[in-house]
């Protein structure tokens, strides 16, 4: 990202701009104005219910689909095909605890071994790197048609210590193995995973039979449903509340194809992928920001196909309530670090003169809207939503609507408890079976605790999101911070 | 999943259009507006708010008995004026005229409903002639005059003992009871004697003395305060404010002359200061009435220091 242009600086400010303006707008007019604040508020809660309403309901859509395709035998609908898969794992820290589980689940799936094949990116720089490639190659190389092992070097030109850097160097070397194996590039289709994911045992099989039969193949992303199932009987409460909430989001997400963005670990066309020079080697959020760079390359023809069937993932957490809160909140603020992907896009569509105004326009709104909305909602709900009662005075408080706010802000809050008790419910279902020496009484405690939800909303609803846009806004780029996961608790 | 797209844009639509026609319904009901169906019109209301204490009450608007018990918010009305009245059986009723404002709330909320068969309680097991309530320790002793007795008791007449017994030395009518700070002893008093009780076996062996009892004849003593010491008593009498010391042979100094009994006075216990009204006569011939501040809390150190010395003696 090239930091000393000033239209680009401009770029990054906007989102926090936006965000901390309407904040700061409202908080002023609960002094000045308290009954023009207390409208907006209003409006706000309202816009919030039915937006609530709606994504809950296309949530129990998006879990319907995934349960009416959970049985299916993929491979079974797969025509013959000669595509591989090349699938590679980024690792930094990570260790055998956490990547072995990864490729046993690869190992095991319904899927023929022989048209997979495994890249283990270890990065130089952590000491642990060789030492666990050579126990890994002895312990998977026979399981694969290949398996590579590649070493990102540190300090590349041009580079910043991402996750995306040393995805791109592994795919280069990868490049150059299968060309010189006469695998073609538009015969690969490429899975990029983090460390701890573990594949549903159909994941190539969906994944073949969706790029076989896509229209445009090359030009589309797909998006597994990413759960964190891997420890979620042994994770704390907090942690799993926040993690079961991401997976549904991600589900709703799945079902906006208009809006859909690759997140976390997913699967691409190989010759997209080489076309497009690869993942940017000095942006954090490379998960989402490989969408974006195909959606400019392809001229807006490009999009991102839900594949219903899971990949599991780690919960983060530790041993400690402060420590799992810190690793949460880090991880989320990376998440909205994803708020870099808005200048990227606008640089992108300013330097376009194919993709059409409307759908710039509609794109550029959707990305900036959804950052926006995620640095506002809860600070709005929460803080701002009392002060004009507080501070309105006692002209405010006599008046139908100084009465009226939080009553019906209330009322109106109330209409969310229901959609809870979906979430609630949904998140029984999508729970793996309860592993032994679990006690049942483990049940109990996870539906009581979705009455941590307000405190989670206090803490991780908007905070992160608004720390990501001031930090970018201010020119202070984040790092790549992964998160630190591991079968032990940190 | 076209299908599902094809629903999720029905969904999408029924969301925008339930938003934008419930959001001004939504709006005007918080603004104090009432949408009239016939004429298609908004019109400006007003609000009452309710609360009473107890709750439940029935609720009459202009006569009319409303669906809701209090608390309760009578909202869409329109300006003007109402008879509002609340009934509750077993209390007495409550009734106001209110006026109603447009998009204004009329609060009505502190409402106290009273019983007609109020709740009284005796608590006294023998006959009070009066009674001192202490705060601290939610007990009241009382005085019976044909026993001279002190009883003591809880707030709610429990814990019922005796406290202590007056000497026989001490003749009329008491006029008041006070407790010391630390509530080891008691003062009683009349027009012209002051009866030190010990309250309890740690206030006799304190002092090693039985009760007592110290006579001022020719004196009308008006009040008697415990300075924070529990040693030093303060007698206000019609002539002067004297201090006395709790043993059985006092030192006894007159600290100021009243030309008057004092109309007011109050003793902060918290900082030994005496606050009394005195008649002055000025030296222009007229009276005036003041208000003085005496501070009393000098000596109260080496006092408590003697107290301390004669605790730690005994035992």
């Amino acid at each position: 990202m090239e930091k000393n242009n000033s239209g680009q600086r401009t770029l990054e400010i906007i989102p926090g701009l936006i965000s901390w303006g309407i904040i700061l707008t409202l908080v002023l007019l609960a002094f000045i104005k308290p009954v023009s604040c207390a409208v907006i508020i209003l409006v706000f809660d309202f816009y919030w219910i039915i937006r609530t309403i709606y994504l809950t309901t296309l949530l129990l859509m998006a879990h319907h689909r995934l349960y009416r395709e959970k049985s299916k035998n993929w491979l079974k609908l797969c025509p013959e095909n000669n595509f591989y898969h090349l699938i590679i794992f980024p690792v930094y820290k990570e260790g055998l605890d956490i990547l072995r589980p990864s490729l046993e689940a690869i190992k095991n799936c319904h899927y023929p071994k022989n048209k997979i094949i495994i890249v283990a990116a270890f990065e130089e720089r952590n000491p642990n790197a060789r030492e666990n490639a050579r126990v890994l190659e002895s312990e998977f190389r026979s399981a694969f048609h290949f398996y590579l092992s590649t070493f990102h070097p540190d300090g590349l030109s041009g580079e910043k210590r991402t996750k995306g850097a040393n995805a791109t160097w592994a795919a280069k070397q990868a490049k150059i193995f299968l060309n010189e194996q006469g695998i073609k590039d538009e015969d690969v289709i490429l899975s990029c995973f983090d460390a701890d994911t573990c594949v549903n045992k159909e994941y190539f099989g969906c994944l073949t039979y969706h790029f076989v039969n896509s229209p445009k193949p090359h030009q589309s992303s797909y998006q597994p449903m990413p759960v964190y199932n891997n420890n979620i009987w042994q994770a704390p409460s907090f942690a799993r509340l926040v993690e079961i909430s991401s997976s549904f989001c991600q589900m709703i997400e799945g079902m906006r194809l208009e809006k859909f963005v690759t997140f976390s670990s997913h699967s691409m066309s190989f010759k997209t992928l080489v076309d497009i020079d690869y993942w940017p080697v000095n942006m954090v959020s490379d998960d989402s920001v490989i969408y974006w760079k195909a959606f400019l390359f392809y001229k807006g023809d490009y999009r991102v196909i839900p594949l219903y069937v899971t990949v599991s993932m780690d919960i983060a957490y530790s041993n400690s309530f402060i420590k799992t809160i810190k690793i949460q909140y880090k991880q989320k603020r990376r998440w909205a670090w994803g708020v870099e992907n808005f200048p990227f896009l606008v640089n992108g569509f300013l330097n376009d003169r194919d993709i059409p105004l409307v759908k710039k326009i509609r794109r550029g709104f959707h990305l900036l809207e959804t950052h926006v909305t995620w640095a506002i909602w809860a600070v709005i709900l929460l803080f701002i939503g009392p002060l004009p009662v507080i501070f309105g005075g006692v002209f405010f408080n006599q008046m139908a609507i100084g009465y009226n706010l939080s009553k019906i802000t209330g009322l109106l809050l109330h209409f969310t408890l229901f959609t809870s008790l979906v979430w609630i419910m949904l998140s029984r279902l999508i729970l793996p079976p309860r592993p032994k020496g679990v006690s049942r009484f483990k049940n109990i405690v996870m539906v009581m605790e979705w009455f941590l939800v307000p405190f989670i909303i206090l803490i991780l609803g908007s905070t992160p999101a608004l720390d990501a846009q001031t930090h970018l806004a201010l020119g202070r780029y984040m790092e790549f911070n992964p998160t630190p996961k591991s079968k032990k608790v940190v | 999943m076209l299908n599902a797209q094809r629903i999720r844009g029905v969904l999408f639509f029924l969301s925008v259009a339930v938003f934008f026609i419930g959001l001004p319904f939504i709006l005007s009901f918080a603004l104090g507006y009432k949408f009239n169906p016939r004429t298609f019109k908004f019109t400006q209301t007003g609000l009452i708010s309710i609360k009473t204490h107890p709750q439940g009450a029935h609720v009459y608007l202009d006569s009319k008995l409303l669906n809701e018990k209090t608390p309760v918010t009578i909202s869409e009305l329109l300006p003007g004026l109402y008879s509002v009245r609340l009934e509750l059986e077993d209390y007495y009723p409550w009734s106001m005229q209110v006026n109603v404002e447009p998009r204004r709330v009329t609060r009505i909320e502190k409402v106290i409903l009273f019983s007609t068969r109020p709740n009284v309680k005796q608590l006294n097991q023998r006959n009070a002639s009066f009674f001192y309530f202490d705060e601290e320790k939610k007990n009241i002793y009382y005085f019976n005059r044909e026993e001279s007795i002190i009883y003591e008791s809880d707030l709610e007449g429990e814990k019922f003992k005796e406290a202590s017994v007056l000497p026989d030395t001490f003749k009329g009518v008491p006029k008041g009871l006070k407790l010391s700070p630390d509530k080891e002893k008691a003062v009683v008093f009349n027009s012209d004697q002051v009866c030190i009780l010990y309250l309890s076996l740690k206030g006799s062996l304190l002092y090693g003395h039985p009760p007592f009892v110290l006579s001022y004849p020719g004196q009308k003593i008006i009040q008697v305060f415990w300075h924070s010491d529990n040693y030093h008593l303060f007698l206000v009498t019609d002539k002067n404010i004297a201090v006395v010391e709790a043993n059985p042979k006092p030192n006894k100094v007159n600290l100021v002359n009243l030309n008057s009994g004092p109309a007011g006075l109050f003793y902060d216990k918290d900082k030994d200061i005496l606050y009394f009204s005195d008649y002055q006569m000025g030296t222009d011939g007229v009276i005036y009435e003041n208000i003085y501040k005496l501070e009393l809390s000098g000596k109260s150190y080496i006092i408590n220091n003697e107290v301390k010395s004669r605790l730690n003696g005994k035992e």
